[in-house]
């Protein structure tokens, strides 16, 4: 499983790649593979205002839907309209043509309470140990 | 219920889903596998080759003397009398309310020998209705030692062909015992997924090689195995209702539309005059299809609704990998007030979605 340095993540499993004061949004590998085949994304409104630990999305896979929590606040700005007929790139692809919306950020330094990739997977160690 | 599945019983064949990748998880009381390369490619194997299922979580319990086919007829709603040596017949075993205690397949193996697969989680339930009508002449005997193989889909009979040739004989819903590797193994045209197939239901010594030999025999024919989670989305497309999900102790044959399968003729049995009761003061609902007409996913429990008025609740729901769109069962009320293609609205976590009430099955397959 891959969990690509230049991001940030999330508890829930949310990843955020900073693009200048934009934050590119989707979920981990990890939430993918737990998910199973995803067959649905609910993806916000283009304009949609998203506060940080809210959920903002839903990915439905086969069996069940989970709920996507916003890791920073803000605009959504773009939204992946792919994912539409193409749910399954979420699976493919988390952390390139999965990514769900970018959203311009109220407070850039929101990024820096997410944790990096080492943190994240010590993170995921200690749930599956307990 | 413990995630790793301490607690929970365990099939012969687990060390074989574990070396191949298979995510385990509970159900019914069992841990089994929910999938191995994902459900939706294993949905659409099943749908276009051949899958092969570890449903070893499936009860069987032997009836047999004298006096079988008199517990049988007390204790079903089928009409055993009329399975011919060979031959299958689904029924449910009722309360006394006329609710389900169980939907289940009766074998006639031999002239007084029966065998009766019932649900994993009503097992013991279906053994103290059989025994309550059991008498001096007929004894139930549960055979948790036996466990179930199921090959389904197109290439179903090419597969099994090369491993158990004498099931090739079998028709539809037709079963019988061979011997295999010098022990009997019963062989069924049987399954629950829409397709042509085969269930097999070796001792749990023979169930490692025989698993093993249908892999190795499907290798050329596009063979996956399946979990849990296909077997679902399988059955959920033709319709078939699940146990604990879309039928209960508190839902009668009449409302689940199951009434194809109550011989009311063959004379008394368990649940039979509550059922004729039922019928005459009226029925309250009705098991229907839903075929969603947006993206929506309908889930079990979510609402129905005409407008305002909420009309029923769904029991099963997913999406349908062949259609691409999401399809349920759901309870609607009062009984007569819906017909084929009428509209409904399904509240999707406080969204509506548009519904069309159809016949199911939702896709045009046959397991015959």
């Amino acid at each position: 499983m891959e969990f690509p340095g230049d991001l940030r993540y999330t508890k829930e499993h949310e990843w955020v790649r900073v693009e200048g004061t934009r934050a590119r949004v989707g979920i981990t590998d990890f939430a993918q593979d737990a998910l199973g085949d995803v067959v649905y994304v609910d993806v916000p409104e283009m304009g949609a205002s998203v506060q940080a630990g809210s959920t903002f999305a839903e990915v439905e896979s086969t069996k069940s839907v989970s709920d996507v929590y916003a890791p920073v606040s803000g605009t959504v700005v773009e939204r992946n309209e792919s994912l539409g007929d193409a749910p399954e790139r979420v699976n493919e692809d988390p952390y390139g043509e999965g990514w769900i919306v970018v959203v311009e950020m109220g407070d850039p330094s929101q990024v820096d309470s997410l944790m990096d990739a080492a943190t994240y997977e010590a993170f995921m160690r200690s749930q599956a140990g307990g | 219920m413990s995630e790793s599945g301490e607690d929970l019983q365990r099939t012969p064949l687990e060390a074989e889903h574990v070396a191949l990748g298979a995510r385990m998880g509970p159900f019914g009381g069992w841990y089994l596998p929910i999938e191995y390369a994902g459900t939706l490619a294993e949905h659409e194997a099943v749908r276009e080759r051949a899958g092969v299922f570890d449903v070893s979580h499936l009860g069987k319990v032997i009836v047999h003397g004298a006096g079988a086919l008199a517990c049988l007829q007390r204790a079903l709603t089928n009409d055993v009398a009329a399975i011919q040596v060979g031959g299958a017949g689904y029924g449910m075993a009722l309360n006394a309310r006329g609710g389900i205690v169980d939907d289940l397949i009766t074998y006639r193996l031999g002239e007084d020998r029966y065998l009766v697969v019932p649900n994993a989680a009503n097992v013991e339930a279906v053994e103290e209705v059989l025994a309550s009508h059991a008498g001096g002449d007929a004894g139930v005997v549960p055979r948790p030692d036996l466990c179930t193989i199921a090959v389904q889909g197109p290439r179903a009979f090419d597969l099994v062909g090369r491993v158990v040739p004498e099931a090739l004989e079998l028709e539809y819903m037709h079963g019988h015992e061979v011997a295999y590797q010098g022990k009997p193994v019963v062989v069924a045209r049987s399954g629950y997924t829409g397709e042509r197939g085969f269930e097999l239901m070796p001792p749990a010594d023979l169930a490692p090689g025989l698993w093993r030999s249908v892999l190795e025999a499907g290798e050329d024919l596009g063979l996956a195995p399946c979990g849990l989670g296909a077997r679902d989305t399988l059955r959920l497309e033709m319709g078939y209702p699940l146990h604990g999900n879309d039928i209960s102790q508190q839902r009668t044959p009449l409302e689940a539309g199951l009434t194809w399968a109550v011989a009311f003729d063959k004379g008394d049995f368990t649940g039979r005059d509550a059922l004729l009761r039922q019928r005459e003061e009226g029925v309250p609902a009705r098991l229907w299809g839903l075929r969603m007409e947006g993206k929506l996913i309908p889930r079990s429990h979510y609402g129905v609704f005409v407008g305002d008025e909420h009309v029923g609740e769904v029991t099963s729901g997913t999406f349908s990998p062949t259609l691409r769109i999401g399809v349920a069962l759901a309870y609607l009320t009062p009984r007569d007030r819906f017909s084929a293609g009428d509209r409904v609205e399904v509240d999707v976590r406080g969204r509506r979605g548009d519904a069309v009430v159809v016949h199911p099955p939702f896709v045009d397959r046959s397991p015959k």
